[in-house]
């Protein structure tokens, strides 16, 4: 069952009916979390599968707790240093293939959603640690990892958000149209899932094949054929992701549950540390806030005098991490680079000019309609260009390149 | 004695290197310019060196986030020093 599948609506339907109408506090908690075990219920497939879900989700509530009573530093670097090692050998990394036995990594357990638990689980265990948690229950916790509406692919949402809805769990919509807002984001999410990126994705298949098939006897149009295929994939990953998102967040709205915005028009951005902050911006905070402001505030701690220039080394680790985290396959470790390349690039652009122009002279430079545009015409291709290494058939994206640099380059 | 404020005020300048900044309450990281990111972490550092604290991540996080302004960091340092 996933979000846009007529079970899922019908059920969404249905429950979000019934919600407004129970008094009680708990019964509405109860019926939410009916829902949450029977999505999950949907996607264990097997015991094995399900024990290894209850281990990894039992095992944050139980560090977090265990980090309330005593924060020491040394524990949670010991249960991150496990936790991140069982997702890596979990998702079957394709590195690992290397370092570890063949056998380690012949399982056949499958847990949905564990990229997103890994999150939340190393942000709850944090937070406990710095004091940050004051209420943690297990009844709230594990309604937060197992939330339906963001079980599948997020939005990241943090566990002290979520608490403040959970605990108060009620209809959050004011009037008529807060309702009627909340039910056309969802049928908007399902047109954009089911018709616009379903399209994007069908025109992308059928393009890269006959790309592919014609590259080296090919006539002038395949240029036109080459970036059509560079857009389609970017604008068929957008509509879907925020197709989804829409429902989600439309969804969880009407029982009682906020959850943080997703997108805000990443095409327009004129960089790609910007463009991670409209594009999957839960992620973009997350990496910032869990990955780079401790390793720049290590860095800078340590060795104030080479903060700035090592700065760019930070940006790149966060955002190669953030590419990596996405797949297990080694497309995404281009995926990765590629990302970590763009956004110190773009800091080290920006420091460049401050250093040439002043702050005047950077404002200058930012308030040029014509720099503006082609910032965000450089970004959307450097955009284009990353996702381009998105799916995982890695042999198809290189040959398409491959054939595209060496007849036209 | 200097008050809270203007510890914080100086900071501000030292970091961002303009002696001309004048913050209140209402200021946010959209009104200065060069408040970015990175410079929102040197601020943070800087500020747990001058008052002998420590930030949270989460509270990082929030003093970054849309609605904070510097009156949010003021309440957040005085709850510290207390």
């Amino acid at each position: 069952m996933n979000l846009c599948s007529l079970e899922f609506l019908l059920l969404l339907l249905v429950a979000s009916a019934v919600f407004p109408w129970i008094a009680n506090i708990r019964l509405r908690q109860s019926l939410l979390a009916m829902c949450n075990a029977g999505l999950l219920y949907s996607f264990v497939p097997g015991l094995s599968d399900g024990l290894c879900l209850g281990l990894f989700v039992a095992s944050g509530y139980v560090i977090a707790s265990l980090l309330q009573v005593h924060p020491h530093r040394w524990i949670l670097g010991l249960y991150v240093t496990l936790l991140i090692s069982a997702f890596l050998v979990l998702k079957k990394y394709e590195f690992l293939a290397v370092l570890l036995p063949a056998p380690v990594l012949s399982h056949t357990i499958g847990i949905v959603g564990l990229s997103y638990m890994l999150f939340r689980q190393i942000h709850v265990a944090v937070d406990a640690l710095q004091g940050q948690i004051k209420d943690l229950s297990l009844w709230t916790y594990l309604n937060y990892q197992l939330n339906l509406f963001g079980l599948l692919a997020g939005p990241i949402q943090r566990y002290q958000d979520f608490a403040e809805d959970w605990n108060r769990l009620q209809p959050l919509a004011a009037d008529s149209y807060d309702l009627l807002r909340a039910y056309l984001r969802i049928f908007l999410g399902v047109i954009k899932m089911v018709v616009v990126s379903n399209f994007c994705l069908e025109s992308y298949e059928s393009l890269s094949a006959v790309f592919v098939d014609d590259a080296y006897r090919s006539t002038g149009k395949n240029v036109v054929k080459f970036f059509m295929l560079l857009y389609l994939y970017p604008t068929y990953l957008y509509f879907n992701f925020s197709g989804y998102c829409d429902i989600a967040i439309g969804g969880a709205f009407l029982f009682g549950l906020r959850m943080p915005e997703n997108f805000h028009a990443p095409f327009i951005s004129r960089n790609m540390i910007e463009f991670w902050s409209r594009w999957h911006m839960t992620l973009g905070m997350w990496i910032r806030d869990y990955v780079f402001t401790p390793l720049y505030k290590t860095i800078a701690g340590h060795w104030p005098d080479r903060a700035s220039s090592l700065a760019f080394l930070c940006y790149f680790v966060a955002l190669f991490l953030a590419g990596v985290w996405h797949g297990a396959t080694w497309n995404f470790v281009i995926f990765g680079l590629l990302n970590g390349v763009g956004v110190s690039a773009a800091k080290l652009w920006e420091t460049l000019l401050l250093r040439r122009r002043g702050r005047r002279g950077v404002n200058a430079y930012l308030e040029s309609r014509a720099i503006r545009a082609l910032a965000v015409a450089g970004t959307f291709h450097f955009v284009c260009l990353t996702l381009f290494f998105f799916p995982s058939d890695l042999r198809r994206s290189v040959n398409i390149l491959t054939n595209f640099v060496t007849r036209f380059g | 004695m200097q008050s809270v404020e203007n510890e914080i005020q100086e900071v501000f300048c030292e970091v961002l290197q303009d002696d001309t900044l004048a913050l209140t309450e209402s200021t946010t990281a959209a009104d200065v310019d060069g408040w970015d990111s990175l410079i929102h972490i040197n601020l943070i550092i800087a500020l747990e060196r001058r008052f002998g604290i420590k930030f949270a991540t989460a509270e990082i996080s929030r003093l970054n986030s849309a609605g904070a302004n510097v009156g949010t960091l003021y309440e957040l340092v005085h709850k510290k020093i207390r």
